[in-house]
């Protein structure tokens, strides 16, 4: 099942690296500019349930890695076929310094409070997204909170340890 | 008409929860709806970063209050792939009855914030009452009453106590003897049937669009449900039924969840009958210098609200490098909410929202 999908991503995309692993996850490597057209791909073949959209910070390479988890609904409402059983997950590489994609909410309509969290939490634009308002935060941040530079510790120090104790206030008075 | 601007929660008393919702009406008809989440947002994923593999198990049992156990076991299960660890064939069995007890509290917790919002309180304090006997039953086990704490890699915490397996049947036996008053009071009252029929309808096309996963996929009739397309612990192990109905609208979603709770309580009695005996531990290296080995993994699973997931990489140090859960209310609250309301009225804010079975800290995380 999982081999022949290897077969046909290799034969329609040039430069993309495909590990299956025993229990039934398919690891795909692409460049960023195929991502688009590898997820359409999928989709057409029948991966129609997007799961999941994850960045992870790899400060040391310099580079945000953007994960796009994939699965598939039932064909059949009854019969439990190999084909749900995949998961996929399309991952590529952009740098840090100008992190800026594609939406993807032309494919899957659900992308979008994905792209928003990464465009809050990790500072990535995204492209043709409609509202990359803030999703949960209220405060603004110098460096978006979930990059591996932002150092919770250090901002709880600076924010909260500036506002007086109890007792100064009343010895001020 | 005038178009007016109506801010749904989070001070409102149709709103169950930490959410809100900014509404666009015109009358008592809903234009556009804004869903509005945050309220509850406290960085647990930045947190885990932050601390040990063994330290972050009191932390994501918080991240759903509802739920807190399939957070747990979806936890463990990443740290078990990444570390390759096995666990004892008894320890299968009992985390499957450990979280089908706690699908039942999950769902009677469902059912209290519904019949409530709808002023079906009697129901509601059954419900509630209903769920502290299996917090009774947890207590016993684990220790805790809401957060237990009790999924570890290598298998569960403890052993059943002694006599604990009759104490499950005969509170088991305690619930189910009153469903056939649910029924009468609630399930077939034509109060419900009216009010909830033909309201928030989800149809299939619509779900597969938005990533709709649980009862909003059951509803439209695919038995979609990952214990069964992807088994874990000892789900393959026993034979059960995966309920379903065919209109997609909230008295579809609403049947699924009672159904689901029977269905639980048969799935326990087959476990019980069916478990062996043995450890249910096995042992780990010292988790205080634990170091997991270099990788990523994804697992999933079915919690009371749809597919769960955790994706999570480690970059072979004491601590993971990325966590990041994919959780049911995500897609349902953010994308498929938005949707169902639009044509709806006001009055029907909560019933489409509770129905979609959207818990707020499941979101934010």
């Amino acid at each position: 099942m999982n081999k022949s999908l290897k077969e046909k991503l290799l034969s329609s995309f040039s430069d993309i690296q495909i590990d299956i692993t025993e229990d039934n996850k398919v690891f795909i490597n692409t460049k960023k500019d195929d991502v688009i057209s590898v997820l359409n791909f999928l989709k057409n073949l029948g991966y129609k349930h997007l799961a999941l959209i994850s960045c992870t910070d790899w400060i040391e390479e310099n580079e945000f890695e953007l994960v796009y988890i994939l699965s598939s609904y039932m064909e059949n409402d009854t019969e439990y076929r190999n084909k749900e059983k995949t998961n996929i997950l399309v991952k590529t590489r952009i740098p840090r310094e100008k992190a800026e994609f594609v939406t993807l909410i032309n494919v899957f309509a659900n992308a979008e409070p994905y792209e928003r969290e990464l465009h809050e939490l990790y500072g990535i634009y995204f492209e043709g997204h409609p509202r990359l308002t803030p999703l949960f935060l209220e405060r603004e941040y110098k460096i978006p909170p979930f990059r591996k530079d932002f150092d919770t510790k250090k901002y709880v120090k600076e924010v909260f340890d500036n506002i007086p104790f109890v007792k100064d206030r009343k010895e001020k008075k | 008409m005038r178009e007016l601007e109506l801010y749904f929660g989070p001070q409102h008393l149709g709103m169950v929860g930490n959410f809100s919702i900014t509404l666009n009406v015109e009358g008592d008809r809903i234009i556009k709806a804004d869903a509005n989440p945050g309220f509850l947002h406290r960085g647990f994923e930045k947190l885990m970063e932050q601390r040990t593999w063994i330290q972050n198990f009191p932390l994501v049992c918080r991240i759903n209050v509802v739920e807190p156990d399939s957070m747990e076991l979806m936890y463990a299960m990443g740290v078990e792939k990444l570390a390759n660890i096995e666990i004892p064939e008894r320890a299968e069995y009992i985390r499957s009855i450990y979280l089908e007890l706690a699908r039942i509290g999950s769902h009677l917790f469902g059912l209290w914030a519904y019949a409530n919002m709808l002023g079906f309180d009697t129901v509601a304090q059954w419900a509630m009452y209903h769920r502290d006997l299996i917090l009774d039953l947890f207590e016993e086990l684990t220790g805790g009453r809401v957060y237990h704490i009790y999924i570890l890699p290598g298998g569960v915490r403890r052993d059943f106590p002694e006599g604990f397996k009759d104490k499950i049947i005969k509170t088991l036996h305690s619930i189910g003897g009153c469903v056939p008053d649910y029924d009468n009071i609630f399930f077939n009252n034509r109060i419900f049937y009216k009010r909830a029929k033909n309201i928030g309808i989800v149809t299939r096309k619509e779900a597969e669009e938005m990533g709709g996963v649980g009862q909003v996929m059951r509803a439209t009739g695919m038995k979609y449900d990952i214990r069964k397309i992807e088994p874990y612990a000892a789900y393959d192990k026993i034979d059960w039924e995966v309920p379903t109905r065919k209109d997609g609208d909230a008295y579809s979603r609403i049947w699924i969840v009672r159904d689901e709770m029977i269905e639980s309580v048969h799935m326990i009695f087959k476990l019980l009958d069916k478990m062996p005996q043995g450890k249910v531990f096995n042992k780990i290296p010292n988790p205080f210098k634990w170091n997991i080995p270099k990788g990523e993994a994804y697992v999933r699973c079915e919690s009371s609200r749809g597919e769960l997931g955790l994706y999570m990489v480690s970059n072979g140090k004491d601590k993971p490098y990325r966590v990041h859960f994919r959780t049911p209310s995500y897609s349902h609250g953010l994308t498929i909410l938005e949707k169902a309301l639009i044509n709806a009225s006001i009055a029907d804010v909560g019933n489409i929202m509770i129905s979609l079975y959207i818990v707020a800290p499941e979101i934010d995380r």
